[in-house]
């Protein structure tokens, strides 16, 4: 049935090295994409006409891109160099390594990995601690305090995010992702999971530092947040791995809720696609939406909202489970 | 409970805010790419004044009177002009406009008796020194203005003909009126 690309190549090093060359082509190619959409979305919501160099705007993204590679890298005087360095890094790798772990196609995958839910949920809080290193490492007061708040922010939204995944697993009694889509063939766990969708979707927001909850990077509070000292490509990294994260957390959402690759008439693959760049849709919707949540009101909707109702959503499914 | 009713209350509010980005997301632009395309300014937009063009003269129409000069409460408009040859107006032959001074009052182009002046739909001036905003309402009608001051030669001719029509047909209608009035003018 399904075919392991990693297990094609008799080398395990050349495996690895071709997953990554193709997510990472992938992410920075769907990253300037996703920067393109989002400001030509943005611009249609504020009634603007958005970016215009090139057919729709589309070269905007290009020389962007040119101009962050070309600049020059700063690193600000007392800064602790190798943390300010490494942390860029440490916040986009792990969309990198954790991407290999989706079922895009019923036929083939990167790799299938019997407890992919785990290692996801672990290895996505790493770019928690790139985010505190970056703001540590930048000997910047603004910095320091949009970390601060990034790991606050973080650590209580990741409780809602595993509690809405626990029923899924639940249900289908499997951590592989794979499994978990095949398990959805004859109806998306979104019609009996509603809600956990729901908090999935408010709680991905809040892990993705995304508007209404970016406050790690409030512009008007604090510069730019924990990114504020970094210039040229380092900068640039932290903007692809915001749009990786978003694309990470669709992807996750599509294949737990809404059947992965399961779609009448078009190919499987496209269909995974057509759902995740909804889902990134919405979020931006959401962003050129609604007012950034002030502190307070952030701890209080995760701690006193989402983690409760989840823990209901929760209780429920295994009282349905052990009745039926 | 009541946890419960701000969760619904909120989410409603959540759902009518998205409505609201999602409507003005389906409607046109309203914002233009102003250096490549520029916009057009509306009849009541007033900026520097100019002088328009008169049909049938082809040019403008500026008598020198100086009636805007002396009205401007500014003081920022100076004239001269010359009479030409056979001709019976004057023409201005400088109209020297300081904007920097200019408040757009309109009192000028209130008064004035050819109604020759009106206001200029460039709305993107700027400058680097006062002396930019000195603008010589005459110059772009340098080019035309002999041939303008032919076509009021002929102008003037014609209507100098309907006068003298006039005044014959005037003349004409005294001497048969003339007979009535004889008993009053015979005294």
């Amino acid at each position: 049935m399904k075919t392991d690309i990693v297990q094609l190549f008799d080398n395990p090093y050349l495996a690895l090295g071709a997953t990554i060359a193709v997510i990472m082509a992938y992410l920075s190619v769907n990253a300037i994409m996703l920067i393109w959409l989002e400001r030509k979305l943005s611009a249609r919501i504020q009634r603007r006409i958005g970016p215009q160099r090139g057919p729709w705007g589309l070269m905007q993204q290009i020389f962007d891109m040119g101009k962050l590679l070309s600049k020059e890298l700063l690193t600000p005087a007392h800064a602790n160099k190798l943390l300010y360095v490494i942390a860029p890094i440490m916040v986009f790798a792990p969309v990198v390594a954790l991407s290999s772990l989706f079922p895009i196609t019923r036929t083939y995958i990167f790799h299938d990995f019997n407890i992919a839910i785990v290692l996801i949920l672990a290895i996505s809080g790493i770019n928690v601690v790139g985010i505190f290193l970056a703001g540590w490492g930048s000997n910047n007061k603004y910095a320091l305090l949009g970390a601060v708040r990034s790991v606050a922010q973080n650590i209580s939204y990741e409780i809602p995010l595993i509690l809405s995944v626990i029923p899924i697993v639940m249900i289908t009694r499997t951590m592989s992702l794979y499994d978990i889509a095949l398990a959805q063939s004859a109806y998306p766990f979104v019609l009996v999971q509603p809600i956990a969708l729901i908090i999935f979707i408010i709680a991905a927001t809040a892990e993705t530092n995304r508007a209404p909850f970016d406050i790690p990077e409030a512009e008007s509070e604090l510069v730019a947040g924990f990114h504020t000292e970094y210039s040229g490509m380092r900068f640039g990294l932290f903007f692809f791995a915001e749009y990786s994260h978003m694309i990470f957390a669709c992807a996750l959402a599509t294949v737990l809720f809404l059947g992965g690759w399961h779609g009448p008439i078009l190919p499987d693959a496209v269909w995974f696609f057509i759902k995740v760049y909804a889902l990134i849709v919405l979020m931006m919707w959401f962003r050129w939406t609604f007012p950034r949540l002030r502190f307070d009101q952030l701890m209080k909707f995760a701690w006193v909202v989402l983690v409760p109702l989840s823990l209901i959503n929760l209780l429920i499914t295994t009282l349905v489970l052990k009745l039926v | 409970m009541g946890l419960v009713k701000e969760i619904i209350d909120g989410s409603k509010t959540l759902l009518s805010g998205m409505k609201v980005t999602w409507d003005n997301f389906r409607k046109p632009p309203v914002t233009s790419q102003y250096p490549i395309e520029k916009i057009e300014m509306s009849e009541a937009f007033r900026n520097v004044i100019v002088l328009i063009e008169k049909e049938d003269i082809g040019s403008h129409d500026c008598i020198d009177c100086k009636a805007c000069e002396r009205v401007c409460p500014s003081f920022c408009i100076s004239l001269d002009g010359e009479r030409p040859e056979g001709l019976r107006r004057k023409r201005a032959t400088e109209f020297m406009v300081d904007f920097a001074l200019c408040s757009d009052c309109g009192l000028c182009l209130d008064v004035c008796p050819t109604d020759t002046l009106g206001y200029s739909k460039v709305h993107d001036e700027a400058g680097y020194h006062r002396s930019d905003f000195l603008y010589d309402l005459i110059e772009p009608w340098a080019d035309k203005e002999e041939a303008a001051r032919k076509r009021l030669k002929e102008i003037e001719a014609k209507q100098a003909e309907e006068r003298a029509q006039r005044a014959a047909a005037r003349k004409a209608k005294k001497a048969v009126k003339k007979p009535s009035r004889k008993p009053s003018g015979a005294r």
